[in-house]
C-alpha cells in the first residue's frame, strides 16, 4: 500500500492505495472519475489520455508512486459552470465526437498541446494527437476542432 | 439537411455519458473468458495454480449450461464454449469469475491446459486455395446465355486476396449481467449493435433456467463496425451464466489483447476473375467469378455475408453473360463476421482491380473503358434486377471532373519521367444495397412505438443502437421534422428489450433506410390520425387523450421479391452509389506509399443530416482506404496479431485530405450511408499504384514488404 498526496482538477487528494494500481484505476475506482477511458492498458491507443504536470501522459502506464505530489488534469476539469471550454464548443461544432471514447483522451492530448503552444501548426497538431486512435471519424473534424480552437483562444486574447 | 448537434456531444465531451465499464452495480464480481491456446486438439486436462482459495472463484463450462450450447445465428453450429474439443485458437472454454479482477486476470494466466493437438488450418491461403476446406451452401448467380466467346474476345484471369480487417472499436467488447432470482429475470448490460440478438443468445444458453432475459444498452456504445454484431450474443450468454451461479452481477471487459485475438473480423477472401472483352466495343462480355472467404472454424453468420460478397461481385458493370460463385471455406480460426460492408469491399477490391488490369492491358484509359461497362438504365444486375437509374455513372463523371483525373494522368506521367519518386492516381467505384438482403426486411417485420405524453414529449422507441453513428439523433430527426416539432420533445429511448418493440438489428445500412423511413411516414400517419396542424398545441387541447402509445410496423415493397434457392429477383429494394479518386506518392527508397487525396462522391439520396453524414462518409473512408494500404491481422510465420503496435490502425500522421460529395440529394429517400464509404476505397490505392509505377498487385494491402517483392520480382523478370 502507498500513501499518495496529489492534485486532481485543482483538488488536494490524499488516498492510500494498492501500490500496484496505475493512475487510471486511482481516477476511475477510487475518485469515481470514469470520464477517462481505458481502450487496451498498454498505451497504445490514448484513450485513457490525461495531463500530469503539464504533459499529456496514458494513465494506464502510470504506476500509484509516480502521482506522488503531481498536478493531475482530467476531461471532467475542461467545462466550468456548466459553461464548455473553447476546446470542447469547437469539437462541437465541427462534429468531432462519434462514438465519444476517444474523445477525453483526444481533447487532453490538444489540451496539453495549447497549454504550452498557442499557435501550432497543422504538423504540430497532428503529432501532438498522433497516439490517440479515433475508428470513427477519420481524424478530420477532430484536428479542424484543434485548428478552429486555436483561432477562437487567439481571438479572446486580441479582444 | 440540417446539422442538428448530435443529442450525445455534450456529454460525451465532458466526460458524463457512461459506457459499458462506467456502470457499476452492489456487490458485482468480475468475470474473463478462458479460451484456448490450441488451434485444433481434445482438451485432455486442465490445471488450476495453487496457492489460490478455489472457493472465491465462480467457473462455469459447457457442463453448467441449463439451455443449449449454441449460439443463435444465421447458421447455429458454434458452441458458447468448448465441450472436450476445440476447433480453433480463441474458442471459449470457461467463463470464470472473482472479486478482483487483478487477481482473476493472474489467475487465468497461470491456467494450463493439455491438449491433444489435431491438424488444424491457420494459413489464410492454405484454407482458401484448397477446395476439400469447403463448408456450407455454395451460393450461385447463373446469368449465363451460353454464347461461347468470339475468338477475338480477349481472355483476362487472375486472382485477387484480401486479408481479414480487425474493426478496431476504442471500446472492447463488454457485458455485465445481473441475475434477479425472484423475478427470474436475467438483466443484461450490454454494448452492443443488436439488443434482440443478445436476449436470444442468452435465454438460448438459460434454457429453463429463467423466465426472460432483459437486454438494456449502455449509454454510450464506443464504436462497433459490425463487430458488436453477434459476438455480443455469446459474450452475454457466459457473462449471464456466471451471474446466475455465483448470485451476484458479472461484469467482463475484454483486455484488447483478448478482444483482438478472439472476436470476429472481416473474412479474408480469394477472388478468381475470369473475363472476356470484344476489343472492338471495348465492353465485358463475359465473366466467371469465383468468390471464396474463410469464414474460421464455424459458419455462424458467414453465409449472410457471402450472400452480399456475390451480389456485388461484378460490381457496377453491365456484363451479358455472367456466372457467379460463392463458398465458404473452413479453418481452424476464430469465425469471421460482420465488418462494415459486410463482403462488399472483397468483392470490389477485387472487380475494381480486375477492371483496371483489363483496361492497362488492352491500353484503354481506365476511366474511359468504366463508363463504356458502367451500369445505366435498361441493365440488369446478373440477378435480373433491373437497373433504374444512371447515379452510379453521375458518381463517376462528377468525381473524374472533380479530381482532374484526365489532366493528372498526363501530368503525373511527366513528373514520374524525371523523378525517382512516383506519383500516381486511381480510380474506383462502388455501391451498397440497403438493408437485409433478398426477403430479409419482410421477415425481420420491425415494429416501432411512440409515446406522446401529455406535455407533448415524444419518446421514440427503437431495438437500433447508436455506437456513434448518430443514429438516434438522425432518427428523432426524421420524425420531429416530418411534423415540425421542437427537437428538443424528440428523443429516442435507450435500447431495452422489454420496452423496446423489435425494430430489428442495427446493421445492413438499414437504420436511417429502413427505420427512419418508416418514422418520417409513422409521423405522418400520427398527424393524419389525430388531425393536427400543431402537435403542442393537439395535445394541450386534449390532454385526456395523453400519454398514448402508437405502433407501426414496416411493409416491404411488393416489388422486392427475391429467389433465394436460385438467387434471381430483386436483391436490394434501393442502392446507395459512389465513385472515387484517390492520388499517391510512392518514396521509391522506402516502398511507402503516401495518400496524398481522396475524392469522394456519394449517392445516399435524401442526406439526413449533413454534419453526421459527411463525418460517416470520412470515417469510412479512411477504413477503406487503410484496408487497402496497411492494415493486415495476420501473417504466416507470425500469426495473428496482438493490439494496436502489431496492428497497424491509421493515425492522424497517415491521414490523406479526404473530399465528399454527395449528390442527388433532393431525392426523398434517405438511403444506406453506414457501410458505403467503406466499400469502395480500397482499390482506388492499388489503381493508383499501378499508374505510378506500372506495377499491380494483386494481393491487399499495398505495404511496403509487398511492394518491394513486387518490385525486386518485376526487375528479375
Amino acid at each position: 500500500m502507498i500513501n499518495l498526496n496529489f492534485n486532481v482538477n485543482g483538488k488536494d487528494v490524499k488516498l492510500t492505495v494498492d501500490d500496484s494500481l496505475r493512475l487510471l484505476d486511482i481516477l476511475r475506482d477510487e475518485l469515481g472519475l470514469t470520464g477517462t477511458k481505458e481502450g487496451c492498458a498498454i498505451g497504445e491507443c490514448g484513450a485513457c489520455t490525461v495531463i500530469m504536470n503539464g504533459e499529456a501522459v496514458n494513465s494506464c502506464m502510470i504506476l500509484a508512486e509516480q502521482v506522488q505530489n503531481a498536478k493531475v488534469e482530467t476531461v471532467e476539469n475542461l467545462e466550468k459552470n456548466e459553461v464548455l471550454s473553447k476546446l470542447q464548443d469547437a469539437f462541437l461544432d465541427n462534429g468531432a465526437i462519434q462514438c465519444g471514447f476517444c474523445t477525453p483522451g483526444m481533447l487532453m492530448s490538444a489540451k496539453a498541446l495549447l497549454d504550452k503552444n498557442q499557435n501550432p501548426s497543422e504538423e504540430e497538431i497532428k503529432t501532438a494527437l498522433e497516439g490517440n486512435l479515433c475508428r470513427c471519424t477519420g481524424y478530420i473534424p477532430i484536428l479542424n476542432s484543434v485548428k478552429d480552437a486555436v483561432e477562437k483562444i487567439n481571438l479572446a486574447k486580441g479582444s | 439537411m440540417k446539422s442538428i448537434r448530435k443529442i450525445d456531444a455534450i456529454p460525451k465531451l465532458n466526460g458524463s455519458w457512461k459506457f459499458l465499464d462506467d456502470y457499476s452495480y452492489e456487490e458485482m464480481i468480475h468475470g474473463q473468458l478462458l479460451y484456448s491456446t490450441c488451434h485444433h486438439g481434445t482438451i485432455k486436462k486442465i490445471h488450476f495454480p495453487d496457492g489460490y482459495n478455489l472457493s472465491e472463484f465462480t467457473v462455469v463450462s459447457a457442463a453448467n449450461i441449463p439451455g443449449e450450447n449454441i449460439v443463435p445465428e444465421p447458421v447455429c453450429d458454434q458452441p458458447y464454449m468448448a465441450d472436450k474439443e476445440v476447433f480453433h485458437f480463441g474458442q471459449v472454454i470457461m467463463g470464470i469469475a472473482h472479486p478482483n479482477r487483478k487477481l482473476l486476470r493472474e489467475f487465468i494466466r497461470k491456467i494450463k491446459i493439455e491438449y491433444e493437438e489435431l491438424p488444424a488450418i491457420i494459413d489464410i491461403k492454405e484454407c482458401l486455395e484448397n477446395e476439400d476446406n469447403v463448408f456450407g451452401k455454395e451460393l450461385i448467380i447463373d446469368h449465363r446465355t451460353g454464347r461461347k466467346p468470339d475468338p477475338n474476345w480477349i481472355h483476362h484471369h487472375k486472382i485477387y486476396y484480401t486479408p481479414h480487417q480487425e474493426q478496431a472499436y476504442l471500446e472492447p467488447q463488454g457485458m455485465i449481467a445481473v441475475w434477479q432470482p425472484k423475478e427470474k429475470i436475467m438483466f443484461v448490460r450490454a454494448t452492443c449493435q443488436c439488443p434482440f440478438f443478445v436476449k436470444e443468445g442468452v435465454e438460448t444458453i438459460m434454457g429453463s433456467a429463467i423466465k426472460e432475459a432483459v437486454i438494456e444498452t449502455s449509454e454510450g456504445i464506443g464504436g462497433a463496425f459490425g463487430g458488436k454484431e453477434d459476438f455480443p450474443s455469446l459474450l452475454a450468454g457466459i457473462t449471464s451464466l456466471l451471474s446466475y451461479k455465483s448470485g451476484k452481477p458479472v461484469k467482463i471487459v475484454l483486455e484488447r489483447e483478448d478482444d483482438i485475438q478472439i472476436t470476429t473480423k472481416r473474412h479474408p477472401a480469394r477472388i478468381e476473375i475470369e473475363t472476356w472483352t470484344d476489343p472492338e466495343t471495348r465492353k465485358i462480355m463475359k465473366i466467371y467469378i469465383d468468390y471464396r472467404l474463410d469464414a474460421g472454424a464455424y459458419q455462424t453468420l458467414s453465409p449472410v455475408v457471402l450472400a452480399r460478397g456475390v451480389l456485388h461481385a461484378i460490381s457496377g458493370y453491365s456484363i451479358p453473360d455472367a456466372y457467379i460463385r460463392g463458398r465458404l471455406f473452413r479453418s481452424n480460426t476464430p469465425s469471421n463476421g460482420a465488418f462494415r460492408g459486410f463482403g462488399a469491399p472483397q468483392a470490389f477490391a477485387a472487380m475494381e482491380a480486375h477492371v483496371e488490369s483489363i483496361a492497362a492491358d488492352m491500353n484503354i484509359n481506365p476511366y474511359k473503358f468504366r463508363r463504356k461497362n458502367i451500369f445505366r438504365i435498361g441493365n440488369e444486375f446478373p440477378t435480373t434486377q433491373p437497373i433504374l437509374e444512371n447515379n452510379l455513372s453521375d458518381c463517376l463523371e462528377r468525381v473524374i471532373e472533380k479530381s482532374n483525373y484526365l489532366q493528372k494522368l498526363e501530368e503525373f506521367k511527366e513528373w514520374n519521367k524525371t523523378h525517382k519518386d512516383k506519383k500516381g492516381i486511381g480510380i474506383s467505384i462502388g455501391y451498397h444495397g440497403g438493408g437485409y438482403t433478398g426477403n430479409g426486411e419482410k421477415v425481420l417485420n420491425s415494429e416501432v412505438k411512440v409515446v406522446i405524453e401529455k406535455d407533448a414529449t415524444v419518446k421514440i422507441y427503437v431495438a437500433n443502437t447508436d455506437m456513434g453513428q448518430g443514429a438516434h439523433t438522425t432518427l428523432a430527426q426524421m420524425f420531429f421534422e416530418a411534423i415540425d416539432h421542437p427537437r428538443e420533445k424528440c428523443l429516442v429511448q435507450l435500447p431495452n428489450t422489454s420496452k423496446t418493440p423489435n425494430s430489428g438489428p442495427t446493421v445492413a445500412s438499414r437504420t436511417i433506410y429502413i427505420i427512419g423511413n418508416l418514422l418520417r411516414r409513422f409521423a405522418l400517419k400520427i398527424k393524419d390520425e389525430l388531425g393536427f396542424e400543431n402537435l403542442d398545441d393537439y395535445v394541450s387541447s386534449n390532454q385526456n387523450e395523453f400519454p398514448r402509445e402508437f405502433r407501426m410496423k414496416f411493409v416491404q415493397d411488393p416489388s422486392v421479391v427475391f429467389d433465394e434457392e436460385n438467387y434471381v429477383g430483386v436483391a436490394y429494394k434501393d442502392y446507395s452509389w459512389a465513385a472515387c479518386v484517390t492520388e499517391i506518392y510512392f518514396h521509391a527508397d522506402t516502398y511507402q506509399i503516401e495518400l496524398t487525396k481522396s475524392w469522394n462522391v456519394i449517392d445516399i439520396g435524401k442526406v439526413v443530416n449533413q454534419k453526421i453524414a459527411v463525418g460517416q462518409a470520412e470515417g469510412g473512408i479512411l477504413q477503406g482506404l487503410a484496408y487497402g494500404l496497411c492494415e493486415f491481422f495476420y501473417k504466416a510465420g507470425y500469426g495473428r496479431m496482438h493490439g494496436f503496435s502489431d496492428y497497424a490502425l491509421p493515425t492522424t500522421m497517415d491521414l490523406p485530405e479526404i473530399d465528399v460529395e454527395f449528390i442527388h440529394t433532393d431525392s426523398p429517400i434517405a438511403k444506406g450511408l453506414g457501410e458505403i464509404p467503406m466499400d469502395f476505397p480500397a482499390p482506388s490505392v492499388r489503381n493508383a499504384f499501378h499508374n505510378a509505377t506500372g506495377i499491380f498487385i494483386d494481393e491487399y494491402p499495398l505495404v511496403p514488404e509487398r511492394i518491394f517483392k513486387s518490385l525486386t520480382a518485376d526487375e528479375r523478370r
